[in-house]
């Protein structure tokens, strides 16, 4: 693309570094805004500067927070003695859209994969084993994908955590809602039949 | 099973190139480097969704061209099947079935079953024991699709802990906690590994015995023994009575990736103490004896490609041989040769109707009508 202007070039360039941006999109954006008034784009921009520049991470979840405790932490009403362990904040935004779930977070931050190197000492777990005691944590929730490194962590946190007693839990894996048992891969569905639960009637 | 007909597009050395099959024998005739065994590698990569000869698929791709394709029309009980592989050199390589392409790969295998049978096949007695082990996971993965999802499970974790176990050796300190996470993982599909390799090969013993004598014309014994360390005990035990080798040497010692295939004439190391000859027989029974199996489970004769071997075998072994396969209700070859008199007078005894294509630098020009 050939642009006419430095200026231009410039402020494509900085948006087509952005995830899921492509040359013509940024162009798109860029000529949109110089079509208003100047004082969207400041507002624009001012917005993202302040963001960027007052955005922190939960000091305790590790969620990322406007203040020193996020919203979820700083929430009473939540139960506080439940903690789910995510991988990452994306995980926290789909939980918490589900509305099903009342209790805390915890972020990791990853999985354990010597081969990608991320070993336990870069994911937030010893912030996680000191959390349950002072906390009065009873149970954890491990929501962690059930892929191999995604195993491998929750084995090793679950060791991590024994000597502190709290009980240790995963979500279900199995057959998808609205899901065709015909479509289910065969090892879905082995584990499916393996780890079956008991009938409760269509009250939930 | 029959493959109708197949075409190359940019694959090795061939721009563009359809072979029309026969359903009993097809023969490709050339001097050597012209093509031939390459025209048997594309119906095995349609089968296999790999080359047979352990090369990366960007070595598979015409020289100055930018990808490669193959599509191959089979028929499987009557219905027609087309599988297309695409290769473009650092993207993901895609196989289709009827136009709907895998999510995984690995779940084409066994769909088609291939016995390859090629001259260098002789360093599975020769070589280390990863050949011996590639037999056996080649053949165990057609047979029974969830063999090979084991393998991968098996092989990713492995990877992970060998991975884990260089870094400890690198960056000092140990966490068996860590350790232990893989372990755990690894003894399910360890163990169904083990068990698999194992039912299947005491039969498979007695048929290696048989298809030698009647390959070499001599009674000698040979076998086959599978061995592993699991027959002695669970992974589990292993891996814990292993751990400070395994720290030392930064790498995992035991498991499945550790099991071998002994091969003896008279009792005796094969490798060692077997003439030429009997080294040919012995590696000929193998492969026949894997071809006789996947026929007897799939239900259905494996598609046989014969890459030159009748210039490394005398003309009785290669006259057996064609016996052998002929008897044992057999299906669909593909024969290469450098030699057409010589291949033309095996061929004749046995009234098979075929089919000859020439090959030259690149192309193939059939020789002769269907009869």
């Amino acid at each position: 693309m050939n642009f006419s202007s430095k200026l231009i070039e410039e402020a494509v360039n900085a948006f087509a570094a952005l995830p899921g941006i492509g040359r013509k999109t940024a162009l798109r954006l860029v000529l949109h805004l110089v079509k208003q008034q100047p004082e969207v784009a400041e507002q624009f921009a001012e917005a993202i500067v302040k963001m960027r520049r007052n955005i922190k991470e939960c000091e305790r979840c590790h969620n990322i927070s406007d203040e020193k405790r996020c919203a979820i932490c700083a929430d009473r009403h939540r139960d506080q003695s439940l903690v789910c362990v995510v991988e990452n904040i994306r995980d926290v935004m789909a939980i918490e859209s589900t509305g099903q779930y009342r209790g805390l977070y915890h972020i990791l931050g990853g999985v354990i994969s010597p081969i990608e190197g991320v070993g336990p000492a870069d994911l937030n777990i010893d912030s996680l084993v000191q959390r349950i005691q002072p906390e009065g944590i009873k149970e954890v929730i491990m929501a962690i994908s059930p892929t191999i490194e995604g195993e491998t962590t929750i084995f090793y946190l679950s060791k991590k955590l024994r000597d502190t007693g709290v009980q240790v839990s995963t979500i279900a894996r199995g057959i998808s809602f609205g899901g065709d048992l015909e479509y289910a891969d065969e090892l879905t569905l082995g584990r499916s039949i393996v780890a079956r639960v008991p009938y409760k009637g269509m009250s939930d | 099973m029959k493959l109708e007909s197949f075409i190359l597009t940019n694959f090795k050395n061939y721009s563009l190139q359809r072979i029309e099959c026969s359903p009993g024998l097809t023969c490709f005739i050339g001097r050597n480097g012209m093509g031939k065994t390459n025209l048997l590698d594309a119906i095995y990569y349609l089968c296999m969704g790999k080359s047979y000869f352990n090369m990366p698929d960007s070595l598979a791709v015409k020289h100055e061209e930018s990808f490669f394709r193959l599509e191959g029309h089979f028929t499987v009980d009557g219905k027609k099947e087309v599988v297309v592989a695409k290769v473009i050199p650092r993207k993901k390589k895609e196989l289709e079935r009827n136009g709907a392409p895998y999510r995984r790969l690995s779940e084409h295998v066994g769909l088609l079953p291939v016995v390859m049978i090629a001259p260098d096949d002789t360093n599975l007695a020769t070589e280390g024991s990863e050949t011996r082990r590639s037999f056996l996971d080649n053949t165990l993965s057609q047979l029974n699709n969830n063999y090979l999802q084991q393998l991968i499970t098996y092989n990713k974790v492995l990877q992970q802990r060998n991975a884990l176990l260089k870094q400890f050796g690198e960056n000092g300190g140990y966490n068996p906690a860590l350790v232990e996470a893989y372990d755990r993982q690894m003894t399910g599909p360890a163990t169904a590994i083990h068990q698999s390799r194992q039912q299947f090969m005491e039969p498979f013993r007695q048929l290696l015995q048989q298809l030698y004598q009647s390959i070499s014309g001599e009674a000698e014994e040979v076998d086959c023994r599978y061995v592993s360390k699991m027959d002695q005990a669970p992974l589990d035990e292993l891996l814990r009575d292993a751990a400070e080798k395994d720290r030392i040497l930064q790498r995992t010692t035991v498991g499945p990736h550790k099991d071998d295939l002994d091969f003896t004439i008279r009792g005796y190391p094969l490798k060692r103490f077997a003439s030429q000859g009997q080294l040919k027989s012995f590696i000929l029974a193998l492969k026949l004896a894997q071809y006789r199996k996947l026929m007897e489970e799939k239900r259905t004769p494996p598609i046989l490609l014969l890459d030159d071997i009748f210039d490394k075998l005398d003309n009785e072994r290669g006259r057996r041989l064609l016996e052998l396969l002929i008897e044992g209700d057999f299906g669909q070859a593909f024969i290469t040769d450098t030699d057409e008199q010589r291949l033309e007078a095996v061929i004749r005894q046995f009234g098979q109707q075929y089919l000859k294509y020439q090959v030259e630098n690149g192309t193939a020009a059939k020789l002769n009508r269907h009869e």
